[in-house]
């Protein structure tokens, strides 16, 4: 579902990411950790297209990134639902707006967008916030509601960057098991973090980088 | 349907510039009509400028009328000519006198009648152009029975001068001013596009076509151009109700300027489609 095979990215000397190999299976949920400054973002823009790598090969959702029309790249965007680590909300629309845009894009119709953003939110625990502007939220209410942005269009792949980074424990709890009711229902799931609590327990695979370099793969 | 909302929610944010913009679009196509009715009017009243002129042919000296049946039958089948009439020298002098009244004594000083026979030949008031009426009179100077052919050439070559500089100047005006309003569409919806280039970028991130991005600034080109156009419009209304109506009861001379009210309807739709054209070049070049 992911691969990378040799990818390199560097901006303007400082390197990013330096002959990555990494493969995710359909199915899986996988993690990507390293320190600050490591490359997990930088990899997650080369996996949603909207960066190119120096070298090496990127395959998601059955594309070839390099091979990919920039006409088929939006459709391909709807393929993967991202948790941006700055989430990328819009400061000038309601939660309610932040979240519909994606099905507004895909051209849904209002009723089920509505259905579908409450459900959401629900599932996020912030149905009260539905008329809220986002700067009106705490960081980690934003970032629920980014995390429910990015599932509200069912992806097949979800590509999450840090997304528990501004969340007590509790509403971590809460959203690690979204994402394995998620990934239980077939989605492919890559989330970067820092926080080893996050995978400490769940036998999955983890993927350690290091400024820039793949350290080593351990099914924890 | 999205788009739409988007483009009005836009277009309410920005409500200064936009209305700056309508307002200066208002104003150039107001312009723009003002120059056309001005246009029309002169090449309407020049249409039938042919119709008012008549073409006096002097017949030499001495014409059998046998020749002059001839070039009374060849001038009548031109097609511009609308009718033809013989005035003999007698019906001249007769004419002459009744003009001149009580002056009549000038003319005693005459043994002979010092006038001729002649043709006063009418042109037809449709559809006839400066040239046809040259190539006619060139025609019936070269016949062999014409004297002369008198006409009023000096006024009817300075109002045609007149009307190809007004025209040339007309179109001049046209030109510049549809570019400027194209200008000025284009960059309100450049403008508008940078100031929400994060949204944009957002939009692309979630998977948004290039149609998707770019439908809201169409419309909102148009929109901007329709709301000129009707500004334009207004304006024009308000020329015809407040201004032209008055002159002409004042002074009546000026009755037969027409303002054809048909451009009520033109301007928003040339307003649209200006903005279309504006906002398409705006976008027309960035990637997305
Ligand atoms: N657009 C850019 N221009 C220049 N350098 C960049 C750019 N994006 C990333 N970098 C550099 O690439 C390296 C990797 O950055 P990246 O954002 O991928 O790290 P990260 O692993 O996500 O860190 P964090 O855990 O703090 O989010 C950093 O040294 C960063 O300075
Ligand atoms: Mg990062």
């Amino acid at each position: 579902m992911i691969e990378l095979e040799n990818v390199s990215k560097t901006f303007g000397g400082q390197v990013a990411l330096s002959n990555v190999s990494l493969k995710v299976e359909r199915g899986d949920m996988a993690f990507i950790t390293g320190p600050s400054g490591a490359g997990k973002t930088t990899l997650f823009k080369l996996l949603y297209l909207a960066d190119k790598p120096d070298t090496g090969t990127i395959t998601i959702a059955g594309c070839n990134a390099a091979d990919v029309k920039s006409s088929y790249i939006p459709l391909l965007r709807r393929n993967i639902g991202v948790v941006f680590q700055d989430f990328k909300l819009l400061n000038n629309k309601t939660v309610y707006d932040n979240i519909a845009l994606t099905l507004r894009i895909r051209g849904f119709m209002e009723r089920e967008i509505k259905e579908r953003v409450h459900s959401v939110l629900k599932m996020v625990n912030l149905r009260h916030k539905v008329d809220n502007y986002p700067l009106t939220l705490s960081g980690g209410e934003q970032q629920r509601i980014t995390i429910a942005r990015s599932i509200v269009g069912e992806p097949t792949v979800m590509l999450a960057d840090e997304p528990t980074g501004n969340l007590d424990e509790e509403n971590e709890k809460e959203i690690m098991r979204i994402f394995k009711q998620i990934n239980a229902k077939g989605t492919t799931i890559l989330i970067a973090t820092h926080n080893r609590m996050l995978y400490k327990n769940t036998a999955r695979k983890v993927f350690t980088l290091e400024t820039g370099q793949l350290k080593d793969e351990e099914e924890e | 349907m999205f788009s739409l909302k988007l483009a009005f929610q836009s277009i309410v944010r920005e409500k200064w510039m936009n209305l700056l913009s309508m307002l200066s679009i208002g104003v150039m196509l107001f312009i723009l009509v003002a120059v056309a009715i001005i246009v029309y009017n002169v090449e309407k009243l020049t249409v039938r400028l042919p119709e008012r002129l008549t073409v006096m042919v002097i017949l030499k000296e001495g014409v059998t009328s046998e020749e002059n049946k001839s070039v009374l039958a060849a001038i009548k089948a031109d097609p511009a000519v609308k009718s033809i009439v013989f005035v003999s020298k007698e019906k001249a002098l007769d004419d002459l006198k009744k003009s001149l009244k009580k002056d009549d004594f000038i003319l005693k000083g005459f043994v002979e009648n010092p006038l001729f026979d002649s043709f006063d030949v009418k042109i037809k008031s449709e559809g006839i152009r400066i040239d046809e009426v040259k190539r006619l009179i060139q025609k019936i100077k070269s016949m062999k029975a014409v004297e002369d052919v008198e006409y009023g050439e000096l006024l009817m070559d300075s109002i045609y001068a007149l009307k190809r500089g007004l025209r040339a100047l007309g179109l001049s005006i046209g030109i510049i001013f549809v570019c400027s309003v194209t200008f000025i569409c284009y960059t309100t919806v450049k403008i508008l596009f940078y100031r929400h280039r994060d949204e944009i970028e957002v939009y692309k991130l979630l998977g948004a076509t290039r149609w998707f991005v770019r439908a809201p600034f169409f419309l909102e080109g148009s929109i901007i151009g329709i709301f000129g156009g009707v500004l334009g419009s207004g304006m024009l209304m308000g020329f015809y109700h407040y201004f032209f109506r008055r002159l002409v009861t004042d002074i009546p001379m000026f009755a037969f300027i027409s303002i054809p009210l048909q451009f009520l309807y033109l301007l928003p739709v040339c307003g649209m489609l200006l903005g279309l054209g504006g906002s398409v070049l705006a976008l027309g070049r960035l990637k997305y």
